[in-house]
């Protein structure tokens, strides 16, 4: 679902006495090395080595300064051979009793961060948008599953009868409706990665979410056509650039007027949902 | 003469196991149970996607790296091609994991996807169309793992053979040196 972030601190192939010997050096440096992108929570990661391509190794990040006594475990436990790297990540992951909890939550925060900024980059206008194809490059599922299931319980909500019935026909509708489109678009020779389709078109359901969201709590047929139609042509504009920078020109119309459908028929079940 | 035995290896990382199993299991009681006490399929549905979902991000990001030290995910590179990484620790590490923790991981990781499987086959037989989308999707997410971290295994122990090898190619070479400085 979510993606990893490799936390690069060092571009070398070790040893295995070198990579401990950072592990006691990571913590006078690691507020320093950070990524550029979105920090790494201070999760415990093992050091990792690889067999072909020189990738950089992982070094261990112990929890933050939130939980001192870890650090001075570290060394103390890596020092006997005995232990393996993954006993000290251990220790450090659980001597404390709420450390477990702790990394979790920044990860959690982490992947939330990660979530925002992907809506803002896919469905509110940026002028300084990078080239589109390449945007949504740290794709997620979370947000779409969000949002799909949000417009699920919406359209339940707002139906008087059937409401089960309603909400699985919605998850499933958008769910293969997802799946096609990006099939669609793969099989019109374009350029997109499966995963990262899914998301944008998950990510482009936020304003019928809105829309949907409005329908409800407002009864009136006319504001809420008015509304769906406002959030349609919203939806229709996120999803415009990425899909027709993916595919030939000559074949946008091909690729864009099946994920127009989509959104109409899913504003009409809005409307039409009493 | 029970002093003789050698002691039982006890679970390394007994709060990561416990987190392992939970979600899973979770999500399965949620779903078996909750058929004789919940009424609607919403808040089935939901809520056991839910578990499954976080079950899924669990063992991907926390309990796949400290269990069995594998990881794996996708990246999308400067090209805008999606490539798959997986990765493992370096060999002596592995050879260190707690076999106990390894062995719950992964007999959890197939008996969840097994069941899921013969939830599966359950609402086929009945025809419930819209419990089988549960199912559908909660065994997805399982299979995914599996081949996710078996793919990191074979990756793993490709490395080993490369390493042993390497280690025997050069013992060998070494041992020839001294061989002939000797000579």
């Amino acid at each position: 679902m979510s993606q990893e972030d490799t936390i690069p601190l060092h571009h070398s192939s070790q040893s295995d006495i070198d990579e401990i010997e950072n592990l006691f050096n990571v913590p006078v440096h690691a507020a320093t090395v950070l990524p550029a992108r979105p920090p790494s929570p201070p999760r415990v990661s093992i050091p990792v080595s690889h067999s072909s391509t020189p990738l950089p190794t992982y070094q261990k990040v112990p929890p933050s300064s939130s939980s001192p006594p870890v650090v001075p475990a570290v060394p103390a436990a890596a020092a006997p051979t005995g232990r393996s790297s993954i006993g000290v990540a251990a220790d450090a992951f659980g001597s404390p009793a709420d450390t477990l909890t702790e990394p979790v939550w920044d990860t959690v925060k982490r992947d939330l961060a990660r979530i925002v900024s992907n809506l803002k980059l896919v469905v509110f206008p940026n002028p300084f948008r990078e080239d589109p194809g390449r945007a949504l490059r740290d794709w997620d599922l979370w947000g779409p599953f969000f949002f799909i299931v949000f417009l699920g319980l919406t359209l339940s909500w707002s139906a008087s009868v059937k409401k089960s019935e309603v909400f699985a026909v919605a998850f499933a509708i958008l769910a293969a409706g997802a799946i096609i489109l990006t099939m669609n678009v793969l099989l019109l020779g374009g350029h997109i990665i499966f995963f990262q389709s899914l998301s944008l078109l998950g990510y482009c359901l936020f304003p019928l979410d809105v829309g949907a969201l409005v329908g409800l709590l407002i009864g009136n047929v006319m504001v809420k056509i008015v509304v769906v139609a406002i959030t349609f042509a919203w939806s229709c504009w996120a999803a415009y650039p990425f899909m027709s920078a993916a595919v030939n020109p000559r074949r946008k119309a091909l690729a864009l007027y099946p994920v127009f459908l989509m959104y109409v028929s899913v504003g009409f079940f809005i409307i039409a949902i009493d | 003469m029970d002093s003789m035995q050698p002691p039982v290896e006890n679970y390394a990382n007994p709060r990561t196991c416990l987190f392992h199993v939970l979600f899973k299991g979770a999500a399965l009681a949620f779903y078996i149970l909750s058929a004789l006490f919940i009424d609607s399929f919403v808040i089935i549905f939901v809520v056991t996607v839910f578990l499954a979902a976080l079950d899924f991000w669990v063992v991907k990001n926390v309990s796949g790296r400290i269990l069995v030290g594998l990881r794996w995910w996708n990246e999308i590179n400067e090209e805008g091609e999606s490539i798959w990484k997986f990765e493992c620790l370096d060999q002596e590490s592995l050879a260190r994991m707690n076999k106990k923790d390894s062995w719950l991981f992964w007999w959890t990781l197939y008996l969840t996807a097994v069941a899921w499987l013969f939830l599966a086959i359950f609402s086929l037989l009945r025809f419930q169309a819209d419990y089988l989308l549960v199912v559908g999707v909660c065994l997805t997410l399982s299979i995914a793992n599996i081949v996710g971290f078996t793919k990191c295994r074979k990756d793993a122990k490709k490395q080993i053979q490369q390493f042993a090898t390497q280690t025997i190619a050069s013992r060998f070479t070494s041992s020839l040196q001294t061989a002939f400085s000797v000579v």
